[in-house]
C-alpha cells in the first residue's frame, strides 16, 4: 500500500469518526430542543436527518478533496503532516456547516416563537 | 487497465454513484417531508412538494458531478489527460467533493422549506382550515 493511499484512507477513517462523535454529542440535546420548539416529530425527524447527511457530505467531500503529495518511500512524519492536512480541510468543512445550521436553527427558533 | 478504459469506466461509475447519493438523500428525507407538506398543505401540494424535493436532490448531485471538467475549460487536450492516472483519480475524487457540496447546499435550502411549511402550519388561517 502505498503512503498516499495509507493517508487518504486514515484521513477518510478520522472523518467518519469525527462525524460519529459530532452527531451522538449534539443529538439528544438537539432532540429535545427541536421538540420543545417545533412540536412536530416530522419536522424534528427531518432537521435530524438533514443534520446527519450534511455532516457527512461535508466531512467525506472534504476528505475526498484533500490532496496527499507523498512520494513512494515517505516518511512516517511526512505520513502525519499529510493526515493533518486533510484533517484540517475536514474540520474546516465540518465547521462551516455547523455555522450554517446554527443559523438555521436560530432563525427556526425566533420565527416558530414569534408565532407561538 | 489502460488509462483511456480507467477513464470511460470511472466517469461512468462515478456518475452512477452520484445519483444513486442524491436518490438516497431523497429517500432519506422523504418520510418526514412528506408528512410535513401534507400537514401545512393538503395532500395534492404534498405530493407536488415530495416529488421537487426528489427531482431537486437528484439534480444537485448530478449537477455535482457535471460541474467538474477534465479538460479544465479547454487547457488541458485529451491526450494529456489520459496519460495522467493520478490526474483521472484526482478528477474522480473532485466529482464526488463538488456532488456531496452542492447536496450540502441543497439539504440546506430544504431546510428553508420546511421552515416556511412550519411557519405556514401555525398561521392563524392554517388553524383556522385544521378546526374546520
Amino acid at each position: 500500500m502505498s503512503p498516499h493511499s495509507i493517508a487518504f484512507l486514515a484521513t477518510l477513517v478520522t472523518s467518519i469518526l469525527i462525524v460519529l462523535l459530532i452527531d451522538r454529542i449534539l443529538r439528544p440535546g438537539l432532540r429535545s430542543l427541536l421538540e420543545q420548539i417545533v412540536a412536530f416529530p416530522a419536522a424534528t425527524e427531518f432537521y435530524l436527518r438533514a443534520l446527519a447527511i450534511v455532516l457527512v457530505c461535508a466531512a467525506i467531500g472534504a476528505a475526498l478533496g484533500s490532496s496527499f503529495d507523498l512520494k513512494d518511500g515517505a516518511r512516517f512524519m511526512e505520513c502525519v503532516w499529510a493526515i493533518a492536512a486533510g484533517l484540517k480541510d475536514v474540520l474546516q468543512n465540518l465547521f462551516v456547516v455547523l455555522l450554517v445550521y446554527v443559523g438555521l436553527i436560530t432563525v427556526l427558533m425566533a420565527a416558530l416563537r414569534r408565532k407561538q | 487497465m489502460s488509462n483511456e478504459h480507467y477513464l470511460i469506466v470511472s466517469y461512468f461509475v462515478v456518475g452512477l454513484v452520484s445519483l444513486c447519493l442524491g436518490i438516497a438523500v431523497y429517500r432519506v428525507l422523504r418520510a418526514p417531508f412528506a408528512t410535513i407538506a401534507e400537514a401545512a398543505t393538503g395532500r395534492l401540494r404534498s405530493r407536488l412538494l415530495t416529488r421537487a424535493l426528489g427531482v431537486f436532490m437528484t439534480l444537485a448531485a448530478v449537477l455535482g458531478f457535471l460541474s467538474v471538467s477534465y479538460t479544465e475549460k479547454g487547457c488541458r487536450s485529451y491526450e494529456a489527460i489520459v496519460k495522467d492516472r493520478a490526474y483521472l483519480v484526482q478528477t474522480n475524487q473532485q466529482q464526488l467533493q463538488r456532488t456531496g457540496d452542492w447536496i450540502v447546499s441543497a439539504v440546506f435550502l430544504w431546510c428553508i422549506v420546511v421552515l416556511i411549511c412550519l411557519l405556514a402550519l401555525r398561521s392563524p388561517t392554517a388553524n383556522h382550515r385544521n378546526k374546520t
